[in-house]
């Protein structure tokens, strides 16, 4: 009896692992598990077993038939996965069954890059509007009406007062005019300027940094700056130069160039032959302007730093005409 | 500012490559944008003397010139009336290019073999002067390099002047920059002790009304010029840097000017009623004709130069026709004069009139330099044009402030640069500029910028000197040190990047569009005339037609970019935008600026997935819906927010199909919506597909209490499902089901969900079938059948008796 029991477990087992399809599967089931089934008929005959033998060939068919069942399901599952793709199931060259995400703008990753960077220095972040009063825009930077740096923005004005804010530098009077210092704050933002070409677009996006304390030097600046540039391009040994410049709102103002991640230095289309690249504008922030928010210039001192994003997007991925990031083609998002 | 480095060379020398000083005035803050050869198509341009020239035989207007190029010849067929036989000329041979881009090339012209072009300056690039083929100096030899015999070989380099270092806007200004780091001597064209002008004994008066507007005014005489083109030397500088010559007077002022930054005016003296000049404001109503022959209404802020009855120059910007300088003026009064910056800039502005004047005087103008480039001017006027110098003249001089002496701290230096120098290191290095500079004591150093250096004015200018000249490069670098804090960052900013992350993973791409945007989408959306949204905040001077607004909606953007994407065959399109939309506010005040999340879906529903594998089944509503399920689910305020889409007061958009609208709401306030776009508006977009969008307030999310995180023990006893499948009327909402469910406050029931909706053959017509798998769980025991039982039958029971239900028979 036990025998012919095992011999029969085997018999379907082979039989379920040989089997393609779900119809054979059922019938299969109805041979050996079924109400009529040969599994069934089998346990009828248990009454003429002795008594002793009785409770152990019981014990034994039950898992016999609990085993069946269990591997009787596994197959149904598998066959069901099997029907659903189809033929070729075991062809390994056919593609995943992949649902791709989608990409998250070139522009904003590399503004989650930057404004990392900074707030694992130490920086908050603060954002302000992108409509502003010339106040802050201007007159607060040290940049009166009639001043000749105002021909160095391009502005969209909404009356004689409010204007598209032509930088993020707005943020650092207004953060300020909010606390006192120590402040370590980054700003960052769209911009706008009426200028539109394959390096301009009228809006553009931008971060702006400060920091304010006592005794803050220019050699700070310098230290915050080359980290920064170290850890943007992941570069350690990164060239970097500062140049004097001039924004009424710092003073002494810089220029940052970096080597030219293009050529290397070597002197390229890119960086017009230089070998250095234009990626930052900086310096001391102007005493009028520490005035302006009632803080002491002889006791305070800071630096302030502003950075155009699609600038470094466009060095970074190689993207040679600035109005791509604006006409979200899937085909350029894909990309990033 | 543009300079040949040849000209540069006047003033200074020089024996660094130009590559080394371009180098050396970028990091001196002068930024050099260009370093290219003058004229570089001119190298393979030779000089031809013409040795015969006879006529064409067959064109009146042609001639045939035999021309000697060194010691071959030539015979060239030319059209210039200035041909004739003795002239030297550039001549381009065969296989040369023009400046225009034409390839000269053996020709025959009317029949006549014709080897070569003779050319004109036009042809050249030189100017635009194209009146006849270019008489070259005698000193020129046939054979030579045109470049060689013009000395036309030069540098051109062009400077990004900052608007700090007006004395950088003249060619001595820059090579006073080279000279001090070359350590050599500034040479100038006119030194040492000027002619003083008494202001009396002169056939004309000048007077200054107001000198804070015009600190000085200098102006001499000059009788029997004889106007005429400049000499080669002089044409040479303007063209180089891209002035065009008029004549031997203008060209004088222009070209001292470009040496010395000091714009000058020469009047036709005949022409200035009652020999006066007389610097005022306009009065109202007053007009002048510009020599651009634009007639100016004047402002009374402006200055003006006038004479004994009227304007006969706007102050500082350009000078009037009336008083123009002509081929039949003898006589010219010159004018070197300093005007108040602001002044110069008020007006350059209102009229929309920036010349190259203008451009210095707003920056400002050293009032020492006016003398001295008068003299320069003067002394060139006499020797071009033959002009007499009129003994003496003017010099108004009540407006001059001498500059005011600064201190500068070596302490404060160094703190604000982080250096260690000392008092004389400093002072070595603003008198390397010509700064003048006494030790008050140990830690104080007085300062006394000279007066070309009008930008330095407070300590930290002089500091930036220091800086500048020691080289930013040579300051160390370190770390500020500053207390340790905790960085607070922007509550909203966490947010988006949470919502964007999240709608990456389901396949979304994130846009960016402009802020600003067309007027003429409100009409495309249907907008009702009285919508709110179509109350915009307006730039005064957009870019073009189509950014005159900024947005109120997210949407047109977004369709926008399905367009875009579908004329380029990407049709299956997933996109979002977190960004702002603006409320005007009144006037005077800023708009409200509130984040709004917008989303589109359009085209299969599973874009970019394998086709092998997924079917290519479109997006539809319930697509939408999961996905802002799934944003609110995500930041934990589902519980907050009710999807309502039938009641008196929903109402959707003009651009959304009525019936697939879904306003999202938190307790009284709006937070947004999802639906179907109307194909109307999307014909509008130049869209063909359908589109289901969603535009959420972020701003008032991010306000809403998220759902708290708080563990509820696992449970202990297996559930068990059960199925109900109801036949009910076509008019009940499916999930009324699910919600009459929840709310029977059946504790055993765990949850309920719609797993098949049934319309066909064996249902009634207006009917429909839902089925519901629910799930029963009890915390204290394992359920057996017949509790189960009870509970469902009265379930069914229920949603028969509430719904008009009919239990599906199993069979």
């Amino acid at each position: 009896m036990e025998q012919e029991l095992r011999q029969l477990e085997s018999e379907a087992a082979e039989k379920l692992s040989s089997l393609k399809t779900l119809q054979d599967l059922e019938d299969v089931r109805i041979r050996y598990l079924g109400r009529k089934g040969l599994f069934t008929g089998l346990l009828r005959q248990l009454g003429s077993v002795s008594p002793e033998e009785r409770p152990r060939l019981g014990k034994v068919a039950n898992q016999i038939k609990e085993g069946l069942e269990k591997k009787f399901h596994a197959r149904k599952a598998e066959l069901a996965a099997a029907a659903e793709t189809g033929p070729g199931s075991d062809d390994l060259s056919l593609p995943g069954r992949v649902i791709p995400a989608g990409r998250i703008h070139p522009v904003s990753q590399i503004m989650d890059e930057v404004c990392s960077i900074f707030v694992d220095l130490g920086f908050a972040v603060a954002e302000g509007p992108d409509v502003e009063l010339d106040y802050y825009n201007f007159e607060a930077l040290n940049i009166p009406q009639h001043h000749p740096a105002r021909d160095m923005h391009d502005t969209f004005y909404i009356s004689d007062s409010i204007l598209l804010r032509t930088h993020t530098s707005p943020m650092q009077i207004r953060a300020m005019e909010m606390a006192k210092p120590p402040l370590r704050i980054i700003a960052p933002g769209k911009v706008y300027r009426c200028d539109s070409d394959i390096t301009h677009t009228p809006m553009f996006h931008q971060v702006e940094g400060f920091l304010v304390d006592t005794k803050v030097s220019f050699a700070d600046l310098k230290g915050v700056l080359t980290v920064f540039c170290q850890k943007m391009f992941d570069q350690k040994d990164i060239g970097l130069r500062f140049r004097p410049s001039f924004f009424p709102f710092t003073e002494p103002s810089a220029e940052v160039d970096i080597g030219c991640v293009i050529c290397r230095g070597e002197g390229c289309r890119v960086c017009k032959q230089t070998g250095w690249l234009e990626i930052l504008g900086a310096g001391m922030i102007d005493p009028e302007v520490l005035k302006m928010v009632d803080y002491d210039p002889e006791e305070f001192s800071g630096f302030a730093f502003g950075l155009g994003i699609e600038r470094i997007a466009m060095l970074k991925y190689g993207i040679d005409d600035i109005r791509l990031f604006y006409e979200n083609d899937l085909r350029f998002l894909n990309q990033f | 500012m543009k300079f040949t480095l040849n000209w540069l060379r006047e003033y200074t020398d020089i024996d660094l490559p130009v590559t080394v000083v371009a180098d050396r005035l970028t990091m001196l803050g002068l930024e050099v944008d260009s370093v290219t050869d003058l004229y570089p198509g001119l190298t393979p341009i030779r000089v031809a003397k013409i040795l015969d020239v006879t006529p064409h035989p067959d064109a009146d207007r042609l001639s045939l010139c035999d021309v000697a190029v060194g010691d071959e010849r030539f015979r060239v067929v030319c059209g210039a009336h200035n041909a004739r036989a003795g002239l030297l000329t550039p001549i381009a041979l065969p296989g040369v290019t023009l400046a225009s881009g034409m390839e000269v090339k053996r020709a025959k012209i009317r029949g006549q073999e014709s080897f070569g072009m003779l050319c004109s300056e036009r042809d050249l690039g030189i100017s635009e002067d194209h009146s006849g083929i270019m008489e070259l100096p005698e000193t020129a030899r046939a054979g030579e390099s045109l470049l060689e015999a013009l000395s036309l070989q030069d540098t051109l380099v062009e400077v990004d002047l900052t608007p700090n270092r007006p004395d950088c806007t003249s060619v001595i200004g820059i090579a006073r920059e080279v000279a001090g780091f070359t350590g050599q001597k500034l040479r100038q064209p006119v030194s040492g002790e000027l002619p003083r002008l008494s202001n009396k004994g002169v056939p004309f008066a000048v007077e200054v009304r107001d000198p804070d507007d015009c600190p000085r005014y200098a102006a001499r005489l000059l009788r029997n010029v004889t106007i005429g083109p400049s000499p080669w030397w002089l044409r040479k500088r303007l063209l180089a840097v891209g002035l065009r010559p008029i004549n031997n007077v203008v060209d004088i002022t222009n070209l001292v000017m470009l040496e010395y930054g000091q714009p000058l005016h020469a009047f036709d003296f005949q022409q200035l009623a009652g020999g006066r000049i007389v610097v005022r404001r306009a009065r109202a109503g007053e007009t002048i004709v510009t020599l651009d022959g634009e007639e100016r209404r004047l402002h009374e802020s402006m200055l003006l130069i006038c004479d004994a009855e009227k304007p006969v120059a706007v102050a500082g910007v350009m000078g009037g026709e009336n008083s123009e300088v002509t081929d039949t003026t003898t006589d010219i009064l010159l004018e070197s004069a300093c005007f108040d910056p602001l002044s110069i800039r008020r007006t350059a502005r209102q009229l929309n009139l920036g010349t190259e004047a203008s451009y210095r005087f707003e920056r400002g103008v050293d009032p020492e330099v006016s003398p001295r480039a008068m003299e320069r001017a003067v002394q060139l006027l006499v020797e071009i044009t033959g002009a007499e110098a009129v003994p003496d003249g003017y010099d108004c001089v009540a407006g001059i402030r001498p500059p005011a002496a600064i201190r500068l701290r070596v302490s404060r230096t160094n703190d604000l640069l982080g250096l260690q120098l000392d008092a004389a290191e400093i002072s070595r290095c603003l008198e390397s500029i010509e700064l003048a500079v006494t030790p008050l004591d140990d830690d104080t150093l007085e300062v006394t910028p000279p007066s070309f250096r009008i930008d330095l004015e407070r300590e930290v200018d002089l500091i930036e000197e220091v800086a500048r000249l020691q080289g930013y490069n040579e300051i160390p670098t370190s770390m500020p040190v500053v207390p340790m804090s905790f960085p607070e960052q922007q509550p909203g900013l966490k947010l988006r990047k949470k919502v964007a992350a999240m709608l990456v993973s389901q396949g979304f791409f994130e846009v960016i569009n402009y802020s600003f945007v067309d007027e003429n989408y409100f009409d495309v959306l249907r907008l009702q005339d009285d919508d709110p949204a179509r109350t915009a905040v307006r730039l005064l001077n957009p870019l073009s037609e189509d950014q005159k607004i900024m947005r109120t909606l997210m949407l047109p953007g977004l369709l926008q970019n399905i367009n875009r994407n579908t004329s380029r065959q990407s049709n299956d399109i997933r996109l979002f935008e977190i960004g702002k939309v603006f409320e005007p506010q009144e006037a005077d005040s800023l708009p409200r600026e509130t984040t709004r999340l917008a989303g589109v879906l359009s085209g299969r529903r599973h874009p970019g997935s394998p086709l092998l594998h997924f079917a290519s089944t479109k997006v539809d509503i319930h697509d939408c819906a999961g996905t802002v399920e799934a944003i609110l689910e995500g930041i934990r305020i589902k519980h907050a927010v009710s999807l309502d889409f039938r009641g008196q007061d929903i109402v959707a958009p003009s651009f959304i199909v009525p019936g697939s609208y879904v306003a999202c709401r938190a307790g009284e306030q709006v937070l947004g919506f999802f639906g179907k776009i109307d194909a109307a508006v999307l014909k509008g977009f130049g869209i063909k597909q359908e589109v289901f969008c969603f535009d959420l307030d972020l701003d008032l999310a991010g306000g809403l209490e998220a759902a708290p995180k708080s563990f509820a023990p696992l449970p202990k006893y297996p559930s068990v499902n059960w199925d109900i499948a109801l036949i009910i009327p076509e008019t009940v909402a499916a999930g009324d089901l699910v919600g009459a469910i929840e709310s029977a406050g059946e504790p055993l029931v765990e949850s309920a969900e719609i797993f098949d909706l049934y319309r066909g053959d064996a249902i009634d017509a207006g009917h429909k079938s839902v089925a519901i798998s629910l799930t029963y769980r009890s915390p204290e025991q394992t359920l057996d059948d017949s509790v189960v039982n009870t509970v469902h039958q009265r379930l069914i029971k229920m949603l028969e008796e509430r719904f008009l239900g009919r239990l599906r028979d199993a069979g």
